[in-house]
């Protein structure tokens, strides 16, 4: 039945009204299939090398949005996602090592793996605001402290080498143009799909359940199970993103996926803009490129003097940069960057008040 | 509020301490207390320049933005203190012994400032008008200020405050003094202050030393009876941190209460 009402939905939409609702997603989708095809002739010049983070920025955006449909959405704060990438690589890559899967199969595998182990700490998704936000800080330190310690599958410290390359069956995705459209097929799926989800029923529960968890319940929102699914989804996500990770770097440590990471990951998802599915691709371009941009600046100058001033000071000046812009972001545009420019454009609103009010959610 | 700056404050103690000793050859001591002086003053700096201009965000962002702090002042000890660790120096360089038990002086050091620390603490949010102000502000901000008190000045005293006692534990407790070691020594307060009850002062004595006790014991016996290696030890306390919110959110002592919609 369903499926006949979409059929003859799509047959009665003309071309120009399906383009004009879905503007942004179909110029989004031309840039990324062509970016390729010119980054080269841009990134010389600025001294950046665009199409191998642009790989980055697709497997971040594919965590920042499942921890925005958490976050923005639900309202759930969670610091452990970067422990999921972390299991996510780890499973994909020692099935693909160990027991010689084809990578294709590894992914679904290590997503698997990531959604079963959050359905077994779901329990913790039973506490709110900051205590959840600790006990998966919690959880984040415990699965570093097991991958750096189960030496007989993991080696500890001195991480997996060697793992495969991405595949598909019957191919080896071998060059960086291929592994860039394999991450950014998945993650502009993925990105259509969270951005349905949010439409759905399911969308309309979690806002509702954000909202007001008790006024959620009156109105028969079943807000734990709920909850626990869109745990799941976001775990799914980030063990997703982690094997893309694993499998284009071929090299993996414990380090990689410490709470550092999940920070970041928290991060990427309040800059672009909290409960925006688009805002996450923001946030995480900004989150990949910033230390690179900084770090092609003196370039631009040709300066050689400053260059080598730069360079050796970089260690430093990067992390504190990257704090300064970051509480800039927070007081200046607390409702993210997305929103904050597309309020600018639209409503002709200055980007620099909130929108949202104090005492919404957590 | 979770201010994920509060390891780096207990990280500028340390190495606070350990320029003004050992840099500029102050008296141990004295070099405490100035030290302690100053990261009360950058805490008081980063709630007026970073946190006071989001009094009307939500929360998340106060949160992300106390990571941005973090970020930064990790950084600047990294630019000031470029070395791995730091010796802080003890206070006393001698041992006791006492009941055929002997120990080195800084471990009373230890015991008694920690005393001495959580006894002013309680008298200050029990017996000053400044502490009970901070308590009501704690429990309901709108309420608070009804009746007169300002909220603004009690964010700034107790940004200040915690910022002291950060930096107090970082001298105080590190022998050594590094850059790096902000989140962890976080983590192990949070989950102290939570095991001990949240906005109970004893509690907190407690709740340091029973997970300091736990940890060790339970990864001496993992080590001494299955043979894990001792590198589970910082899981030890995460778990403790998970089981605790799981099956008492308020604490080993506290009372439940309600929850009010």
């Amino acid at each position: 039945m369903k499926f006949k009402r979409l059929v003859e939905r799509i047959a009665l939409t003309r071309p120009g009204d399906f383009l004009r609702r879905n503007l942004g997603p179909t110029v989004l989708l031309i840039f990324l299939l062509t970016f390729p095809l010119w980054e080269g002739s841009v990134s010389g010049p600025v001294h950046i090398k665009f199409l191998e983070r642009m790989r980055l920025v697709g497997i971040y955006t594919i965590v920042a949005v499942g921890l925005n449909l958490l976050l923005g959405y639900a309202g759930q704060v969670s610091l452990g996602h970067g422990a999921f990438m972390g299991i996510g690589a780890y499973a994909s890559s020692l099935l693909a090592l160990r027991a010689h899967v084809p990578v294709y199969l590894t992914i679904l595998m290590a997503m698997l793996v990531a959604v079963l182990i959050s359905l077994i700490i779901s329990p913790i998704l039973r506490l709110r605001g900051h205590y959840l936000a600790m006990a998966t800080l919690g959880f984040a330190i415990i699965s570093f402290v097991v991958l750096r310690e189960m030496t007989w599958l993991t080696k500890g410290n001195e991480g997996l080498m060697g793992i495969p390359k991405l595949s598909l069956p019957g191919v080896e995705v071998r060059t960086m143009g291929g592994e860039y459209y394999f991450i950014w097929i998945i993650a502009f799926l993925i990105l259509i799909f969270s951005r349905n989800l949010v439409n759905s029923r399911l969308g309309r529960a979690l806002k509702a359940l954000h909202h007001s968890e008790v006024a959620a319940e009156t109105m028969g929102i079943n807000t734990s199970w709920y909850k626990i699914k869109i745990f799941a989804l976001s775990a799914a996500y980030a063990g997703l993103a982690g094997a893309l990770f694993a499998h284009i770097h071929s090299f993996i440590n414990p380090g990689i996926f410490q709470l550092n990471l999940s920070i970041i990951l928290l991060v990427m998802v309040v800059l672009g803009g909290m409960a925006s599915i688009w805002g996450s691709i923001a946030g995480a371009t900004v989150v990949v490129f910033l230390p690179k941009v900084l770090e092609a600046i003196p370039y631009w100058f040709g300066n050689k003097s400053l260059t080598q001033w730069f360079s050796n000071n970089y260690s430093n000046l990067e992390p504190m940069i990257f704090g300064i812009v970051l509480i800039l972001v927070m007081i200046f545009m607390p409702s993210g960057l997305t929103r904050g420019l597309s309020d600018f454009f639209r409503y002709r609103r200055s980007p620099f008040v909130n929108p949202l009010k104090r005492g919404s959610g957590i | 509020m979770i201010n994920f700056a509060q390891g780096e404050f207990a990280v500028f103690g340390g190495l606070l301490t350990y320029t003004f000793s050992c840099v500029l050859h102050i008296p141990i001591l004295l070099a405490a207390v100035i030290a302690i002086i100053c990261t009360a003053i950058i805490g008081a700096l980063m709630e007026r320049l970073f946190i006071y201009p989001l009094r009307n965000a939500q929360i998340i962002n106060v949160i992300i933005a106390t990571i941005g702090v973090s970020i930064l002042l990790k950084a600047l000890a990294r630019l000031f203190w470029p070395e791995e660790a730091y010796k802080v120096p003890e206070f006393t360089s001698s041992s006791l012994t006492f009941l055929g038990v002997t120990q080195r002086s800084q471990t009373l050091w230890v015991f008694g400032l920690t005393l001495i620390a959580v006894m002013l603490t309680y008298i200050f949010f029990n017996h000053t008008r400044v502490g009970k102000g901070m308590k009501a502000c704690s429990i309901n901000r709108e309420a608070a200020s009804l009746v007169g008190i300002n909220i603004s000045n009690m964010s700034l005293y107790s940004f200040s405050l915690s910022a002291a006692l950060g930096g107090a534990a970082g001298l105080i407790n590190a022998p050594y003094a590094s850059y790096g070691s902000g989140l962890f020594l976080g983590v192990k307060g949070f989950t102290s202050a939570v095991v001990g009850g949240l906005g109970n002062t004893f509690g907190a004595i407690f709740g340091g030393l029973l997970v300091g006790l736990i940890e060790e014991l339970i990864a001496g016996f993992l080590q001494v009876v299955f043979g894990i290696s001792s590198g589970y030890r910082d899981a030890i306390t995460a778990l403790i941190l998970i089981v605790v919110l799981l099956l008492r959110p308020q604490g080993i002592f506290g009372r439940r209460e309600g929850v009010k919609v």
